[in-house]
């Protein structure tokens, strides 16, 4: 009888390293005293846990009775398949093949990035903290900020090869369920291998993949995240990955910045005026400058004429290659600054600013007009918050520009009338993209185009249709 | 599907969209001034100022001239002298020569209308002699004479002293039944270009003059006065003339009409005037109150004087440049006055003008 | 979450859909046919126009915000309503096509004298058919965004009030004008658009405001074309404003900032958003007729198939004026549809309710 238990267990031992055959990086002991043989990563688990909670115990124990009582503790899980068992040490767990048992206990400690500031959404004056890759310190700093139970956490696992990690988090009173439910139905009806990004998942889950706009908005501040889930709106989490993506998301949205409630009313405000007057010249100025200067010089001042006249005077090219290469310039110079590392990056905004644009000017290759508005152009586009929206802008203005080449004015128009046509048809979630300029929700407007003051902002968005709609009791 | 062919269809109008009307800013040559005049033959000579933009030239601008038979045939005529493509979007002054502005101007006012390019902002100016020779001539230190008048007529018409008349003032006068149509004088001094007057119309026929001196009071009479400059004589006590500087003038207009009882109208005029005294000239002192009272009231029966005055000769050649017909008409019924010719009985309104003077201030010395 | 049209929402859509082509030559119509102080005939052409639209609210009540084809149905034998069906896709479908191509005839004038004006058509075409197959809900999404983004150019017109006379007036009322029930046709034209209202009640909100806020977007839109007309006879003379044929061009090329001038250049491209939502909301209502008659096609194809004869018919005006005569000509019937329509439901409607009666 000990004899048959005894190849059993054997049996199951070997199908688990059968199971990890020619993976170098797992490590197995064994404790012969107490018949105990243990299996798991190395690098997936905390040294400090493993020691304490396993080698320490077990090198201690000098009978197999022992063992059974240790292993009665709470902390070591049994299990009876196999492949719950490899689940387990792949996920950073030690397994512990007793006598007559198997069990699990979780270390899990990989080697991680510790929280530093975000490069990408940088402000001025509040918390400076982001996420980091491991969805666990991430729900971390958010439970850290919302401190309420209400705080719920869906688990789903995600790529039928990489098994993700994807946490959805939503406020239980606040959020809308019907928006839970759709979310977390698009995201377990993802079917692929591997996904490796907040930013890719979000381009499983969307509305319209094919549209160029982002539907749902990407962070990694957790302070832009929390308010995001009290204002009624869901997370979701991906493990190895710091961008979190909010949902349901609108146009707007996307031009505000978490700043702007740091700072007084009036500035921040300002600010955001100041943005979409940015969204205005990166999409529209240097296809006005090519609709002007290609078909109607009438718009120009007299003042400003033979200025812009004697600027075009040595160009060879019409104004709308003219664009088009100064632009594509740009494009390069900005993709190859994002490569290099920051040093080498300084260089190429030299090179780049000074030495071509002043360069170009002089062989007379582009007007310097053209610079100024090329440049203007990239400038506002950076001034956008979301990486993702002014990239998106950037490619749009191309087409704006060859269609302002093409046909003036009228191109130009067609060109916004396309975007806006296209937005319309846009939904996230469901809810229009739109919102709440269209359909119009004039309540939500002071805090899009404007930020007022906190005590008018007494309701949370309409877009978020949830079930508890007013934030704060009005004290004026 | 259907999306992807309406895609498609895009892109051919992408590619078929380059096209023939493309105007590049370099290769034009826009028209900056153009100049009529009328030519022994009863044709018209045409005269275009176009600015040169390359830098490396001495040359500011290219003259060009075509005698043709119509305004817009002298374009085909100058494409011909050019390697530039002719365009007239951004003229901004018409030059009239005197002679074609006394045979009148409508005729080519009206086809500058009808171009979309031309806007309704391109200025009209009279000149004294061939609008073609002077807009030729060289005016130093201005190196395009085109230029140097639309800014002089600028800076005039700012001060109120010398009106600017746009193509849509003309046609907008032209067109009112109660107003005749004005246009500013300029004349070639030489080495200076100078403002030497306003020409008033009847229908569009120059018929009268008004000399830059008295360009003041036709101003006040014709309508506000934000910011004027002027300087009024004034008939002293001695005899002697004086002269007061006025600045920062402001001023109103008010009219009265009435029917009098043996049928013909009467005009009252009210003019009311405020303005700082820079200079005086006369006997009085402006430190009493009762001084510069005295001299309100004697600036005040100056304007009316010259003012009635001007109007009489108005009134002999038959233009009602001041739009005294509008308020006649307003006071009639719409039957009274289509039945009336009111050019007809301009002349024999009854006008009265009434002048109230107010210094603000005399300066900061005493 | 069915969406469903709100009122502020209806009234842009109304407005935009009433706003058109027409705001460029209305000054000169009014100047024109009516003479002095043309402006006021705008009042009781709104009067009329709320008229109209009190009928429609009519209908919705009385039909309870039933589709109006439903109530057909229910009372006419489909195979009579054929006709009629037919007759309307072709009222509005052309009436749509000729609006778009009067604008891209008038944009040609304006910059492109030499290209083929049927390429701008295409394009006109495009943006509708993109739009189109998006529905309704986008296009009142369009209709509020365009809103919006045209919003601010009444604020150009306080830029020529300087010029502003209230002498240029004239204390007549309504002298010298000629053939005046011809031009009162071509003006009440202006205002048409409300009667697609009409095909809106199954996706508007049941909230109580709706019909007001068709009167709203009425209101609305003649209160600017008050305005309009106003400003226009107060700027130019009588006679002056007669010749003008694109009055609204005219004071926009006048106004000049220090950055930019000739704004007609720019601004005339966003009118394009007024005129395609008229355009797009005409063939909107083509196609949901179209749709009663070919319930099984799919969307697309219908849209498709209706915006490429629009465009084939609409290469046989050639000039503007032969455009203006099938605008004049398709604005009579559109005014007829606009009021019989109405009138035909609610008797249908109270002889329905008749029968109800008799059989309850």
């Amino acid at each position: 009888m000990p004899k048959q238990q005894d190849q059993q267990e054997r049996l199951s031992l070997r199908h688990i390293l059968q199971e990890f055959e020619e993976c170098a990086d797992l490590t197995q002991r064994e404790f012969p005293e107490i018949g105990a043989y243990i299996v798991y990563f190395s690098h997936s688990v905390d040294n400090l846990l493993l020691i304490n909670q396993v080698l320490d115990p077990l090198s201690s124990l000098k009978r197999k009775k022992d063992l059974e009582q240790l292993l009665c503790e709470s902390q070591f899980v049994p299990v009876t398949d196999s492949k719950t068992a490899v689940k387990g040490i792949l996920g950073g767990g030690v397994a512990i093949f007793a006598a007559d048992s198997v069990h699990l206990i979780d270390v899990f400690g990989p080697e991680a990035r510790s929280v530093t500031e975000s490069e990408t959404e940088s402000i001025i004056a509040g918390p400076h903290d982001a996420f980091v890759e491991s969805a666990t310190t991430n729900i971390s700093l958010i439970r850290r900020r919302i401190r309420s139970s209400h705080l719920k956490v869906i688990h789903c696992a995600v790529g039928e090869v990489s098994k993700t990690d994807v946490y959805i988090l939503y406020m239980k009173d606040i959020a809308n369920l019907d928006y839970v439910k759709d979310l977390e139905g698009r995201i377990r009806r993802i079917e692929t291998d591997a996904i490796n990004d907040g930013g890719m998942l979000s381009q499983y889950i969307e509305d319209k993949p094919t549209s160029v706009f982002p539907q749902f908005l990407t962070t990694e501040r957790p302070d832009v995240s929390s308010s995001k889930l009290v204002s009624g709106k869901i997370l979701v989490l991906i493990d190895n990955s710091p961008t979190v993506i909010s949902a349901p998301a609108s146009f707007f949205e996307f031009f505000s910045s978490s700043d702007d409630y740091y700072e007084r009313w009036v500035l921040g405000t300002a600010l955001r005026l100041v943005r979409y007057v940015a969204l205005l010249i990166t999409l529209m100025l240097t296809a006005l400058y090519v609709a002007v200067t290609s078909f109607h010089y009438e718009m120009i001042p007299e003042s400003m004429l033979l200025t812009l006249a004697e600027s075009r005077n040595r160009v060879p090219f019409p104004p709308v290659y003219e664009a088009l290469m100064m632009e594509f310039t740009i494009e390069l110079l900005r993709e190859a600054g994002a490569r290099l590392p920051t040093k080498v990056g300084q260089t190429i905004g030299i090179v780049g600013g000074i030495v071509i644009g002043q360069a170009a000017v002089q062989a007379g290759l582009t007007s310097n007009i053209l610079i100024i508005s090329v440049a203007s152009s990239a400038i506002a586009s950076f001034v956008i918050p979301s990486y993702l929206m002014s990239a998106s802008l950037r490619v749009i203005r191309f087409g704006v520009i060859i269609l302002a080449g093409v046909w003036g004015n009228m191109g130009l128009v067609f060109g916004i009338a396309v975007i806006v046509i296209h937005l319309c048809g846009l939904s996230s979630l469901g809810s229009s993209y739109l919102i709440p300029v269209a359909p119009m929700r004039s309540r939500d407007w002071k805090d899009v185009f404007i930020r007022a003051p906190f005590f008018a902002l007494v309701t949370r968005p309409t877009q978020n249709q949830t079930s508890n709609p007013i934030r704060q009791k009005n004290r004026k | 599907m259907v999306k992807r062919i309406a895609a498609m269809l895009a892109l051919v109008l992408l590619l078929t969209g380059c096209s023939t009307d493309q105007r590049i800013l370099d290769r034009l040559g826009m028209v900056q001034t153009a100049a009529f005049d009328s030519t022994e033959g009863g044709k018209l000579l045409v005269t275009a100022s176009i600015p040169v933009i390359d830098p490396n030239t001495e040359e500011h601008r290219e003259i060009l001239q075509a005698e043709t038979d119509s305004v817009k045939e002298a374009r085909l005529v100058f494409s011909r002298q050019t390697d530039l493509r002719v365009v007239s979007g951004q003229m901004r002054e018409l030059l009239f020569g005197m002679d074609l502005a006394e045979k009148g101007l409508w005729k080519y006012v009206e086809t500058q209308l009808r171009d979309p390019s031309v806007g309704f902002s391109v200025k009209l100016t009279i000149v004294d002699g061939k609008a073609g020779e002077l807009l030729a001539a060289e005016h130093k230190p201005h190196a395009d004479t085109g230029r140097y008048i639309t800014h002089l007529l600028e800076k005039e018409a700012s001060g109120n002293n010398i009106p600017a008349t746009t193509l849509y003032e003309f046609s907008r006068d032209y067109n009112d039944d109660g107003i005749d149509v004005i246009a500013p004088i300029v004349s070639d001094g030489s080495d200076k270009v100078r403002v030497s007057g306003i020409a008033l119309f009847a229908g569009d026929r120059m018929v009268m003059r008004v000399p830059v001196k008295e360009g003041l009071i036709f101003a006040l009479c014709r309508g506000k006065l934000k910011r004027g400059e002027a300087a009024l004589d004034l008939e002293g006590q001695s005899g002697k003339r004086e002269v007061a500087v006025f600045s920062s003038v402001t001023s109103k207009r008010k009219v009265k009409v009435h029917r009098l009882p043996d049928g013909r109208f009467k005009v009252d005029l009210y003019v009311s005037l405020q303005g700082s005294v820079l200079d005086y000239t006369g006997q009085r002192t402006l430190k009493e109150e009762a001084d510069r009272h005295e001299l309100e009231k004697e600036v005040a029966l100056s304007i009316e004087d010259k003012a009635e005055q001007l109007i009489r000769q108005m009134q002999q050649k038959k233009t009602d440049a001041l739009g005294l017909g509008q308020y006649v008409r307003n006071s009639l019924s719409y039957k009274a006055w289509e039945d009336m010719d009111w050019r007809e009985m301009y002349p024999e309104v009854e006008v009265k003008c009434h002048a109230k003077v107010k210094i603000k201030d005399y300066g900061k010395y005493m | 979450m069915t969406e469903k049209i709100r009122p502020f929402n209806l009234a842009v859509l109304v407005y935009m859909s009433q706003v058109g082509i027409v705001v460029f030559t209305l000054p000169r119509t009014l100047a024109d046919y009516f003479g002095t102080n043309g402006w006021l005939f705008l009042i009781p052409c709104f009067l009329l126009v709320s008229f109209n639209i009190y009928l429609i609210s009519c209908v919705y009540r009385l039909g309870k915000g039933r589709s109006v084809f439903d109530i057909l149905e229910q009372s006419v034998p489909k195979l009579l309503l054929y006709p009629l069906y037919a007759a309307l896709i072709t009222v509005w479908m052309l009436f749509g096509c000729v609006i778009g191509k009067k604008y891209v005839l008038l944009f040609q004038m304006l910059a492109f004298p030499t290209t083929n004006p049927m390429v701008f058509k295409l394009m006109f075409d495009l943006l509708a058919f993109m739009l189109i197959i998006k529905g309704i809900y986008a296009i009142s999404r369009a209709a509020t965004m365009f809103f919006w983004i045209t919003l601010w150019m009444y604020l150009l017109l306080l830029w020529v009030l300087p010029d502003f006379n209230w002498v240029r007036l004239t204390p007549f009322i309504l002298q010298g004008g000629h053939d005046q029930i011809k031009g009162g046709l071509e003006v009440y034209g202006a205002f048409l658009g409300y009667e697609m209202s009409l095909l809106l009640f199954p996706y508007i909100s049941k909230a109580k405001g709706s019909m007001a806020a068709i009167q709203a977007g009425n209101a609305y839109l003649s209160f600017s074309y008050i305005n309009l007309g106003l400003i226009s006879f107060g700027i130019f003379s009588q006679d002056q404003l007669k010749q003008l044929l694109y009055p609204l061009l005219d004071i926009l090329a006048y106004i000049q900032f220090p950055f930019v001038e000739r704004l007609e250049n720019l601004l005339y491209g966003f009118f394009l958003f007024l005129v395609l939502i008229t355009a797009v909301m005409y063939w909107w209502g083509a196609l949901e007729t179209a749709r009663r008659i070919l319930p099984r096609l799919k969307q697309q194809v219908l849209t498709f198939m209706l915006l490429g004869i629009t465009y084939s018919i609409s290469f046989i005006p050639k000039t503007i004026d032969e455009v203006n005569t099938w605008i004049g000509f398709l604005g009579n019937v559109t005014i007829g549809i606009a009021f019989g329509l109405p009138l035909l439901l609610i008797t249908l409607l109270l002889i329905q309710k008749k029968g109800e009666k008799r059989d309850g």
